[in-house]
C-alpha cells in the first residue's frame, strides 16, 4: 500500500507542477463560472424585458397581468454542467493519455518496474492520485460555482440546494474520474505518441457529441422549428397520448441515447439541480427514483475504467508497448 | 574552384550567452576524407549545421563546394548532401518513395534510373517496395546514404554516421564510405564518436574543444608526430587534455 | 521551388496522409455519420408523418403535415455538425501529423539541406493536405447525394444537387483553416502531446465557448446544425456578439450551411459568414508559409 501512495503522491507534485495542466483546470474553471456569469445575465435581461412589457401594459391602461419569469437558480448551471460534460471529459482525457504518455517518454517506466511493486501498485497509484485530483478540483469547482450563484446570479439558495449541488459534484468527479481512466488504459495499451490519444478521442466524439446529436436528432418535437406539438397547437396532455402510440420509436430512440455515458450523467445532474423541468423543485427520494438507473450506468462505467486502466497499467502489458 | 571543399574564417555561433563556435577557422582540401573529434557539446553539430545552410552563423564566413554559405546558399545546396544523426525517414513510405521524393526534391533528373544506380552501388538493391519502418538502424543508415548522394553530391556530411550501429554495421559504412570518396571522388566530412573508424576511415582530423578548433592534420602525420601514444584515442585524450606538441 | 518540386511534395503529402492509421479512424467515423445522417433524418421524418397522422386522426389539428413543406435537402442537413465536430478535428489532426512527422522523423535537415524554400515547402504541404480534404469532400458530397436520394426515392435535382456540393465547398473553406491550426501547432509546439491538444483546445473554444458568450445558447444546443440567434437585440449580449461573433467560426459555418442548404429556420445573408471564414483560411494559411526555418527545426521536449 505504501508504494501506492508513493507514487500517487508522485504523480500529484508532478501534476501540479506542470504549468499546461494547471493552464487547463483554470480555462475549465472560466469557462464554468463564465457560463453562469452569462445565465444570470440572460436571466436579468428576460426580467428586464418582463418589466418593459409590464410598463408598457400599465401605460396602455391594460389592466391584463402577465406571469413573472420564475427564478431558479440553480437552473443557472445548464450550462456550466454541459460544459464539465463536453469539455471537462475531453480535458480528462488529455490527463489520463498525459500520466501514462509522460512516463514512457522519459524512460521512467522501467525505473519504476525495476523496483519490487505489487503487480497492480503503479496502476493504483496512477487512479489514486486521478481519483483525488478529480475529487479536489471538482469540489473547488463547485465551491467557485456557488459562490458566483450566491454573488453574482443573487440566488437564495436554500440547505437542500447544497445537497443538490453536492450530488451533481459527486456525479461530475466520477464522470471525469471515468474518462480519465479510460484515456490512460488507452495510451498503455498502446505503443506509439498520439495513437491512445486520438483513438481517446474517438471514443469522446462517439459518447459525448456524437450519439446525443443522434438521440435528440430522433426527437420528433426537434425536428420543427418551434417544436413539432407547438407548430400543430397541440397541448401537452394530448402530446402524451399522442406519443403513447409510438412507444416503439421512444423506446429505440432511448436506448441509442442510453448507449452513450455521458447522457447517463446529464439525465442524472440535470434532474438533482432542477434543469429538467419534471424534476424541478421536487423530492430527492422522487429523482432518484426517476434516475437512479442513470446514476448506476455511470457508476457502472466507473467501475469498468477503473477495472480496465488496472489490468492495462501492469508490467508485461505497459512495457510491451513502450516505443 | 579552388582547391578546398570546405574553407570557414573566424565562424561564430552564440546561442544568447552560450558561445558554441568560437571564431573557427577551418579548411578541408577536395578528395579528403576528415573527421571532426570532439567532446559533447563541443560543437560538432554546430558547425555541420552550419555548413550545410540549416543554421546561420553568428559571424564569420563559410565556403563549401566554392560557394559561400552566407550569399549563396542554395548553390551550396545543390553541391551538398548529409546525413544527420538519428535520421528516422518516412515509416509509413517504402524505401523507393522516400528516395523518390528526396530525388524529386534534389532536382534530380530521371529519378527512378538514379535511385537504381544508387541502391546498386550501396549493394541494397530489393528492398526498394519495403516500408522503411520495417528497416533495422544499419537498413536506415544506408537508406540515408543513399538520400544524400542521389544528387551526385560533391561534398558528403555525416553526422555521427556510425550511431547505434553493430559492428557489422559500422563496417559495411566504412566501406561505403572508403567507396564514396575513392570511387566516386566525394569529399566527406563527418562527425563521430568511434576514434578506431576514424583510424581506419579518414585522411585527415580535427580536434573541436568548445567550440574552438585545437588540431588539424593528416591522420598519418598525427600519428607520426605522437610517437609515444599508442592509438588515436591517446592523442585524442592526451590533445584535449591541453598538452599539445 | 519549381514546378517538379512542388508537386513532388503535394504527391508526397497525400501518400504520407492516406497511408496514416490513425486519421483513417477518424475518416471511417466522418464518411460513416456523412452516409448515415440521411437515415437518421429519413427515420425522423417517418416518426413525424406518423405522430402527425395520429394527431390528425384524433382531431386535433388541421394543420398541414409541416414536414411536406421541406425540401429533400433537409436530409443533408445534419451534415452540418458533422462537418463541425468530426471534420475540423480530422483537420486538426492531418495537419498536426503533416508536420509532426518531419520534426520527429528529423527529415526537416534532409529537405532544408536541400535547394527548397521554407516557405514553399510548407506550401506545397498545405496544398497536398487541401487537395487531400478536397477529394475527402468530393467523395463525402457523392455518397451524401446518393444517400439522399435513396431516402427520398428519387435522384436529387440538379438545383438540390448543386446546393449539396456548394455546401461542401464550403466545408473545404472551413476545414482549411484547422489544417492550418494543426500544422501551426506541430510546427510551434514543444512536444508532440501539445502539438495535438493545443489546436483541440483552440477548437473547443471557438466551437463551444465563444458562441455562448455571444448568444446564451447552451453548450449541447450548439450541437444543432442550425446557428444560435442572438440572446437579444440590444444589451450586454449584442455586445459581445458583436466582439465574439467573428471569432466563431463554427457558428459562422452553420448559419452560411443552412442558408445554403435552404434550411427553414435559416435567415439572414451569407455574406458575412462566408468573408470570416475566408479571413480565417487566408489567416490560417499566411501564418503556415510565414513560419521560419529555425522553427522547423525546433527539437521536442518530449
Amino acid at each position: 500500500m505504501t508504494e501506492v501512495l508513493v507514487l500517487a503522491r508522485k504523480e500529484l507534485t508532478d501534476l501540479r507542477r506542470n504549468r499546461f495542466m494547471v493552464v487547463l483546470f483554470v480555462f475549465l474553471a472560466i469557462a464554468v463560472v463564465l457560463s453562469v456569469v452569462v445565465a444570470a445575465a440572460d436571466f436579468r435581461l428576460k426580467i428586464a424585458g418582463y418589466n418593459h412589457y409590464v410598463d408598457a401594459l400599465t401605460a396602455a391602461g391594460s389592466a391584463a397581468t402577465a406571469p413573472a419569469p420564475q427564478l431558479f437558480p440553480l437552473q443557472m448551471l445548464r450550462g456550466g454542467i454541459e460544459y464539465l460534460e463536453i469539455i471537462g471529459s475531453l480535458f480528462a482525457v488529455v490527463l489520463g493519455y498525459s500520466i501514462i504518455t509522460k512516463e514512457k517518454g522519459r524512460g521512467t517506466l522501467q525505473l519504476i518496474f525495476s523496483r519490487p511493486l505489487g503487480r497492480y501498485a503503479f496502476a493504483t497509484g496512477k487512479i489514486l492520485s486521478l481519483a483525488l485530483l478529480w475529487t479536489v478540483t471538482v469540489t473547488g469547482l463547485f465551491l467557485v460555482i456557488t459562490a458566483t450563484l450566491l454573488l453574482v446570479g443573487n440566488a437564495p439558495l436554500q440547505g437542500g440546494d447544497y445537497l443538490r449541488l453536492g450530488l451533481a459534484a459527486a456525479h461530475t468527479i466520477g464522470y471525469l474520474i471515468m474518462w480519465s481512466l479510460l484515456a490512460m488504459a488507452l495510451s498503455s495499451l498502446t505503443r506509439r505518441t498520439g495513437t491512445g490519444l486520438i483513438l481517446a478521442l474517438v471514443l469522446w466524439l462517439i459518447v459525448v457529441l456524437i450519439i446525443p446529436q443522434i438521440g435528440d436528432t430522433m426527437d420528433p418535437d426537434n425536428q420543427i422549428p418551434g417544436g413539432l406539438f407547438a407548430s400543430l397547437q397541440v397541448d401537452k396532455s394530448h402530446e402524451q397520448a399522442v406519443m403513447a402510440h409510438f412507444t416503439g420509436y421512444e423506446t429505440t430512440r432511448d436506448l441509442i441515447e442510453q448507449t452513450s455515458v455521458t447522457k447517463h450523467y446529464e439525465r442524472a445532474t440535470f434532474a438533482y439541480l432542477g434543469i429538467k423541468n419534471d424534476y424541478n423543485q421536487k423530492s430527492l427520494g422522487f429523482i432518484w427514483a426517476g434516475t437512479f438507473n442513470n446514476t448506476l450506468w455511470l457508476l457502472a462505467g466507473l467501475i469498468t475504467s477503473i477495472g480496465v486502466a488496472r489490468l492495462a497499467g501492469t508490467q508485461k502489458i505497459i512495457l510491451r508497448k513502450v516505443p | 574552384m579552388s582547391d578546398y571543399a570546405i574553407s570557414t574564417t573566424a565562424l561564430t555561433k552564440r546561442y544568447g550567452a552560450k558561445q558554441a563556435l568560437n571564431e573557427l577557422t577551418l579548411s578541408v582540401p577536395v578528395g579528403e576524407i576528415f573527421g571532426l573529434l570532439g567532446h559533447n557539446g563541443a560543437g560538432k553539430t554546430t558547425i555541420v549545421n552550419i555548413l550545410t545552410t540549416l543554421l546561420e552563423p553568428s559571424s564569420g564566413t563559410a565556403v563549401v563546394g566554392g560557394h559561400d554559405i552566407g550569399t549563396a546558399a542554395n548553390q551550396v545546396r545543390r553541391t551538398i548532401g548529409y546525413l544527420p544523426e538519428n535520421v528516422q525517414f518516412y515509416d509509413n513510405l517504402t524505401l523507393g518513395e522516400n528516395l523518390m521524393f528526396f530525388a524529386r526534391l534534389s532536382g534530380v533528373h530521371q529519378p527512378g534510373r538514379r535511385i537504381g544506380e544508387v541502391l546498386g552501388f550501396l549493394d541494397f538493391t530489393g528492398h526498394e517496395s519495403q516500408r522503411m519502418g520495417t528497416f533495422s538502424k544499419g537498413m536506415r543508415q544506408r537508406a540515408g546514404i543513399a538520400q544524400a548522394i542521389l544528387h551526385e553530391p560533391s561534398v558528403l556530411f555525416l553526422d555521427e554516421p556510425t550511431s547505434g550501429l553493430d559492428p557489422q554495421g559500422v563496417a559495411k559504412l566504412r566501406e561505403i564510405i572508403i567507396d564514396l570518396n575513392t570511387e566516386l571522388g566525394m569529399t566527406i566530412f563527418m562527425n563521430t564518436h568511434l576514434l578506431a573508424e576514424v583510424t581506419k576511415t579518414c585522411t585527415s582530423i580535427g580536434i573541436l574543444s568548445s567550440g574552438t578548433l585545437i588540431y588539424q592534420d593528416s591522420v598519418a602525420a598525427t600519428l607520426a608526430s605522437f610517437p609515444d601514444q599508442d592509438s588515436l584515442e591517446d592523442i585524442y585524450l592526451h590533445i584535449e587534455a591541453g598538452q599539445r606538441p | 521551388m519549381n514546378l517538379n518540386r512542388w508537386t513532388a511534395v503535394i504527391l508526397h503529402e497525400l501518400l504520407c496522409t492516406v497511408r496514416e492509421r490513425l486519421p483513417q479512424l477518424l475518416l471511417a467515423v466522418f464518411v460513416g455519420m456523412i452516409a448515415a445522417s440521411a437515415f437518421i433524418g429519413s427515420s425522423a421524418r417517418t416518426s413525424v408523418t406518423g405522430v402527425y397522422r395520429e394527431v390528425l386522426s384524433q382531431g386535433l389539428t388541421t394543420a398541414p403535415n409541416p414536414f411536406d413543406a421541406f425540401s429533400p435537402l433537409y436530409y443533408a442537413r445534419n451534415t452540418v455538425i458533422y462537418i463541425v465536430l468530426i471534420g475540423a478535428l480530422l483537420a486538426i489532426v492531418i495537419g498536426v501529423h503533416s508536420t509532426l512527422r518531419d520534426r520527429l522523423a528529423k527529415t526537416t535537415d534532409l529537405i532544408l539541406s536541400r535547394e527548397v524554400r521554407p516557405a514553399s515547402y510548407l506550401g506545397a504541404k498545405l496544398t497536398g493536405l487541401a487537395v487531400f480534404v478536397l477529394l475527402l469532400l468530393a467523395a463525402s458530397a457523392v455518397i451524401n447525394i446518393g444517400c439522399v436520394s435513396v431516402v427520398v426515392g428519387h435522384v436529387l435535382s440538379f438545383g438540390d444537387g448543386a446546393r449539396i456540393a456548394g455546401f461542401y465547398e464550403l466545408a473545404w473553406l472551413f476545414m482549411l483553416p484547422f489544417v492550418a491550426l494543426g500544422m501551426l501547432a506541430g510546427l510551434y509546439a514543444s512536444s508532440a502531446t501539445s502539438a495535438l491538444l493545443i489546436p483541440i483546445v483552440v477548437w473547443s473554444v471557438m466551437i463551444f465557448i465563444l458562441p455562448l458568450l455571444g448568444t446564451a445558447a447552451h453548450p449541447v444546443s450548439l450541437l444543432n446544425p442550425v446557428a444560435s440567434p442572438p440572446a437579444a437585440e440590444a444589451g450586454f449580449f449584442s455586445f459581445t456578439s458583436g466582439l465574439v461573433a467573428p471569432f466563431s467560426v463554427g457558428e459562422q459555418f452553420k448559419h452560411v450551411s443552412a442558408l445554403i442548404l435552404s434550411d427553414p429556420q435559416a435567415a439572414g445573408t451569407m455574406t458575412g459568414g462566408l468573408l470570416t471564414i475566408a479571413a480565417f483560411a487566408v489567416a490560417g494559411c499566411l501564418a503556415v508559409t510565414m513560419t521560419r526555418r529555425e522553427r522547423m527545426r525546433c527539437e521536442f521536449h518530449d
